[in-house]
């Protein structure tokens, strides 16, 4: 029991949570009116997007791979709902459906190149990412309106989907995380194909040997990544009432940023989407409790990287023996001598 | 005679079958196929004035692209650079704009480059950190140090003196002097990476460090200098970019990372590390610099920039793979044939 | 046998002073000294985890010792990184070759000199000269084989102007005639005053080339002799862990019906390292292939696992054709193969025991959602059977010892419940105690009646184990010996391509 106890302790999670216990306090402290629920739970609309694909973008790093198209897809996506139910006629719902599978398409095309050309991940998805923006302008020009200005005046119906609170104080984005967190954490730590993709991720040669189909699992993460990335336009979407080509474009690096503090190595093999959702949870309620202290949205970029850098060089020093070690020798030293 | 004769074209076959194998290639043979193709379509992209106007244009990516070249070679990344550009041409561009000596500007913006570059470097290779990781976060915390410098704001007005920096040409030529001095620039690390004892370590701690280490090669200062340079690159790219531009915003520099990424990758850089070239990292980047023009010359709207790079990307580095995979297992299959030696059967069972 | 300064009337090269090493709570030196005599070659034997490497890399600066002193011509000296070892003239040729794949030879092996380049391209030259080598200085390191690696390293060795200079087991993969081209070279340099340490685990290499022998076991030295006061008896007992007597386990012979049908059949395979191989494998039978390394073995049991394309030929497991099958296809249909290299292809270092255990069966546990408790069931079952070290399911692979390693995979390639199960070096660096219950856990399996091939380049092993061998030679199969007409020395005769007297 007691060693349970100090398993719980030393795990990554723990210290996120406590993080994020922390900096509501803090928020709350510097200002009263951050803990009333409606505006904490409210919070989420500003970063639900984040924290829906870096839950699957965890997949792709757990394979020792990696993806900085996602932000792109989001635009593509958004864009092709727009275009598809203003100038062609298509239900918003057939639209969004077709959203969902021109990300995953998107998704398993780069996703293909990966497993069987053997292409770095990075390499390809950074093509991905022009390649996907790139069609997104493609299919704005498909339109009518003009490509600034997005398309807007979508149905009530789909508006609606992102406006609705339970009980008026937690919003439908916050019920959509959670349930895809545990999608995500049923598919990646309780089934067989969670299994295959950790596998792949530790040691791809020997899980060829066990005749895992390696390339096909790889593939798959890309897809359901491009699939989640699908779906964040689709919420923005609807929560914006616009349909744009760059509503993707900075997420990118908060994805990764998300996906990495919450313990995934980006060697693949190791990573939970606890973790990962903490994580994006840490770092959205970071920007947001700072900005509602009075901190220029502008200047937020900057404790999120100290705390991902920061986070990831105590992991890293913790893990690295011979520093650890020196620094032991000195405190003994220096405690000798006192 | 004779043997002397076949030992010279021995070594004229095999600078010729260097040159085919260089990686190099590739790039080279596309960016002639594209610029041939698209003087078909239109004569005038061929004109002189616009393939000089081309060279020039590609001057900032090309400078960053050398940069961030050496730490690719050294297997690592660096996704600042933009930021840092960002970050060099606010400075250089506000401390001119308030009258400074272009010099002391210039000086200022490369020493801060310099500093982003050493902090990633004592991150990556003595703290440990993973390179995307650490550089990313490098990243966001400059970005947001460029808003708390400007206040936001654009810096504008710069003298007219700081902007002809970018404009003065080489006697006799359309080509700028900047542009001749970064391929100076290309050519003196060229020769640095690939003739001097010190300058192959980068391309030794990309392809194997454990290697590296018990060859006593100093693969941290290695790594740490490969960052520094390219810090001080992308702040020359920055203050060139401010030169050229004639303005700076906080959001200057954005997506730079990628495109000079991209850059190096179309000219036969590997992202594993060990291979590749500077002069191919500046080839890419005239790539990347032409694909926008191009694609106003054969009149399509620029809006597919993004399209047709991505696609370049994705064509050349997988032709690449496969070709380098094929050529991989044909090797293996031969000599794993010739190893299969016809033994004498007799005296069996 | 020369033996150059047998009372040592010289200073060594380089002393070692009661060096203690742990990883860990596991104490690898217990205390070591030792001294390095100019002129000398000393080989050092010992069974695997005896310390020998971490010795080795303390000594090259790669680990730091816990206590002790180092010594380099009588000075005290802290070599804390290679680079200050390789400035005190210590060079190692590790056992695994660490090159530069995308670099020339010559790249390779010139780097971080800080000399003339003309000058040293000349030295290189008249060195390969010496030694006989054929090795292509502008060809890239990626395409050269392990043996011609391995030349490589040696050639860096050799190049440096070291006082001292360790080989590692160097001769591993090396073809005859480039061991002697070696030995001729470390002679030359002993004449030149090197201290020369040969790591070996090839006894006879230890009388053909050392001046004095060491042995180290579990940690610390157990002999320390030159080389005329010992023999192979008192080498091999200086091999085996001081805690286990050599055991005889000679497999029980069983009867073999070769009456009915193969379960295994290979009929006039060709294909990338091997040619016009048949054989066939009959239920409850061990069947050996024996040869040396780059024998073509490894290619030929891959490429039946679907690793590689077979050109001409039919592989038949239990009367159907898997010729040309993929991994995934050909395991279904009842084949299991246990690599050769554990680390790069068998194994899951940081997952946990269970893992490891079950993921060749990976699509039996449960139809979506994986079946915990069933894996657990699996593991422990094979814990408990093959007597596996461990602290419980969920440790970690990595932390296991490199014999407990090796029965987990073993394990996991039983999971599939297999026909035929195909073991490529089974107890490659694993210490001897390990290597008896591998044996007897080969043994139980084919009393069950599975059908068992076994590649070894441990001559012992093949013999100790088979009912029937091949040996390969240049991707062919070259002889076939009866359970009863095996021996080593005919065995080795036909590994190195002499059958019946005749090259």
């Amino acid at each position: 029991m007691k060693r349970n106890i100090k398993k719980l302790i030393f795990r990554w999670e723990f210290a996120l949570a406590l993080i994020l216990l922390l900096e509501i306090i803090v928020f709350g402290r510097l200002n009263p009116r951050f803990l009333k629920p409606r505006v904490l739970f409210g919070s989420i609309n500003d970063f639900v997007s984040i924290c829906i694909i870096s839950l699957f973008v965890t997949f792709v790093l757990i394979t020792g791979g990696m993806d900085i198209q996602a932000g792109s897809i989001v635009g593509l996506t958004s864009i092709s709902i727009g275009v598809l139910w203003n100038d062609f006629g298509v239900n918003i719902w057939v639209a969004c459906i077709l959203g969902l599978l021109i990300g995953a398409l998107s998704g398993a095309f780069s996703g293909f190149l990966i497993a069987f050309t053997d292409v770095q991940p990075m390499v390809v998805t950074l093509g991905g990412s022009f390649l996907y923006s790139g069609l997104a302008m493609v299919v704005s020009n498909l339109s009518e309106v003009e490509a600034y200005k997005g398309i807007s005046g979508f149905p009530q119906a789909f508006l609606a989907i992102t406006k609705g609170r339970i009980n008026g104080i937690i919003p439908f984005q916050f019920l959509m995380f959670v349930a895809l967190s545990f999608l995500a954490y049923f598919l990646l730590h309780r089934t067989k194909y969670g299994r295959k993709i950790f596998l792949c991720g530790v040691n791809r040669k020997a899980a060829e040997y066990c005749g895992i189909h390696t390339r096909k699992v790889v593939m798959s993460t890309y897809m359901l990544s491009g699939m989640s990335a699908a779906l964040a336009g689709i919420i923005l979407t609807s929560y914006l009432g616009t349909a744009k080509t760059d509503l993707g474009k900075e997420l990118t690096m908060p994805i990764i940023t998300a996906v990495v503090l919450g313990g995934t190595s980006n060697l693949g093999g190791k990573g939970t989407i606890l973790g990962t959702a903490l994580a994006s949870l840490v770092i959205g309620i970071l920007r947001f409790g700072l900005s509602m202290s009075g901190v220029n949205t502008q200047y937020l970029d900057i404790p999120v990287g100290a705390l991902l850098i920061v986070s990831v060089a105590i992991r890293s020093v913790s893990s690295n023996d011979r520093l650890v070690s020196f620094i032991k020798h000195r405190f003994k030293r220096s405690y000798q001598k006192t | 005679m004779n043997v002397a004769n076949n030992g010279k074209q021995s070594k004229l076959k095999r600078t010729l079958n260097k040159l085919l194998h260089a990686r190099e290639l590739t790039s080279i043979i596309f960016l002639v196929l594209m610029f041939a193709v698209v003087g078909i379509i239109n004569s005038n992209f061929l004109s002189v004035s616009n393939l000089t106007l081309s060279l020039n244009s590609s001057v900032v990516y090309t400078i960053v692209a050398i940069g961030i070249a050496l730490v690719i070679i050294t297997g690592e990344i660096d996704v600042s650079v933009g930021a840092t550009l960002g970050m060099a041409a606010s400075i250089s561009a506000t401390m001119v704009r308030d009258g400074s000596p272009t010099w002391l500007a210039f000086s200022a913006a490369i020493l801060v480059g310099a500093l982003i570059g050493l902090i990633n470097g004592i991150g990556v290779s003595i703290l440990k950190v993973p390179s995307i990781i650490m550089t990313l976060g490098v990243n966001s915390i400059v970005r947001g140090l460029i808003y708390v410098y400007t206040d936001g704001k654009w810096v504008e007005n710069l003298p007219f003196d700081f902007k002809t920096i970018s404009q003065s040409k080489l006697p006799g030529t359309g080509i700028t002097l900047i542009y001749f001095s970064v391929i100076v620039i290309a050519i003196i690390v060229h020769l640095f990476l690939n003739r001097t004892q010190r300058g192959k370590y980068f391309a030794a701690v990309g392809d194997n460090e454990g290697g590296a280490t018990l060859l006593g090669i100093p693969v941290n200062a290695t790594r740490l200098s490969a960052y520094v340079i390219c810090g001080v690159f992308s702040a020359i790219g920055g203050v060139l970019y401010a030169s050229r531009v004639g303005f700076v915003t906080p959001i200057s520099g954005n997506g730079y990372e990628m495109k000079v990424i991209a850059a190096c990758v179309l000219g036969g850089v590997s992202m594993a590390g060990g291979v590749g070239t500077v002069i191919g990292a500046s080839i890419g980047s005239l790539i990347m610099a032409s694909i926008s023009r191009v694609l106003v010359f054969i009149g399509l709207s620029s809006d597919y920039d993004n399209t047709i790079t991505g696609c370049l990307l994705i064509i050349i580095v997988v032709f690449d793979a496969v070709m380098q995979r094929r050529n991989a297992v044909t090797a293996r299959h031969e000599r794993l044939r010739a190893r299969t030696g016809n033994v004498n059967l007799g005296g069996i069972k | 046998m020369v033996i150059s300064n047998p009372a040592h009337s010289e200073k060594p090269t380089v002393s070692a002073r009661s060096i203690h090493k742990s990883f860990g709570s596991n104490e690898v030196l217990k205390g070591i000294d030792i001294d390095l005599y100019p002129g000398e070659v000393l080989a050092l034997v010992g069974g695997n985890g005896a310390g020998k490497s971490t010795l080795m890399k303390i000594l090259m600066g790669i680990y730091q010792a816990d206590s002790g002193r180092l010594f380099v011509d009588g000075v005290e000296t802290k070599i804390n990184k290679p680079s200050i070892a390789l400035a005190n003239g210590i060079y190692l040729v590790p056992q695994e070759p660490m090159l530069f794949p995308n670099m020339s030879v010559e790249e390779n092996i010139i780097i971080g000199f800080n000399e003339n380049k003309a000058e040293l391209r000349n030295r290189l030259k008249d060195t390969i000269q010496t030694l006989g080598w054929e090795l292509d200085l502008k060809r890239k390191a990626l395409t050269l084989s392990i043996a011609e690696q391995q030349l490589v390293e040696i050639l860096r060795g050799l190049m440096r102007k070291s006082k001292l200079l360790i080989f590692d087991e160097p001769t591993s993969s090396l073809t005859f005639n480039e061991v002697e081209a070696l030995f001729t070279m470390i002679n030359l340099l002993r004449q030149q005053g090197l201290s020369i340490i040969y790591i070996t685990h090839r006894l006879n290499e230890v009388f053909q080339i050392a001046d004095r022998v060491v042995i180290m076991s579990d940690g610390l030295i157990t002999l320390n002799a030159p080389v005329e006061e010992v023999n192979h008896e008192i080498l091999v007992r200086g091999l085996l862990p001081t805690n286990i007597e050599y055991q005889e386990n000679k497999i029980c012979s069983i009867d073999i019906n070769r009456e009915c049908k193969p379960i295994f059949e290979v009929n006039q395979l060709t294909g990338y390292g091997f040619s016009n191989i048949s054989f066939k494998v009959y239920l409850g039978e061990i069947l050996g292939i024996a040869g040396i390394v780059g024998a073509g073995r490894t290619e030929l049991v891959t490429s039946i696992f679907g690793k590689d394309d077979i050109i001409n030929g039919k592989v038949i497991l239990d009367g159907e054709d898997i010729t040309g099958l993929s991994t995934h296809e050909v395991m279904s249909k009842g084949l299991s193969y246990v690599p050769e290299d554990r680390f790069l292809n068998g194994m899951f270092r940081i997952s946990s025991v269970a893992e490891n255990t079950t993921a060749s069966s990976v699509d039996s546990l449960g139809h979506i959602a994986l079946n915990k408790k069933r894996e657990k069931e699996i593991t422990n079952y094979f814990i408990d059977t093959f007597r596996t070290r461990v602290t419980g399911c969920e440790q970690e692979m990595g932390s296991l010892s490199g014999g407990n390693q090796q029965k987990v995979v073993i394990g996991r390639s039983i999971t599939t419940k297999p026909k035929l199960l195909i073991l490529d070096e089974p107890t490659r660096g694993i210490d001897a105690a390990a290597r008896a219950d591998v044996y007897a856990i080969i043994n139980k399996l084919r009393q069950d009646g599975m059908a068992i091939l076994i590649i070894s380049s441990d001559m012992e092993e093949i013999v100790e184990l088979s009912d029937r061998v091949l040996t390969m030679y240049s991707g062919q199969i070259v002889a076939e010996f009866n359970r009863e007409d095996v021996n080593h020395d005919s065995l080795m005769a036909a590994a190195f391509g002499i059958v019946g007297g005749k090259v």
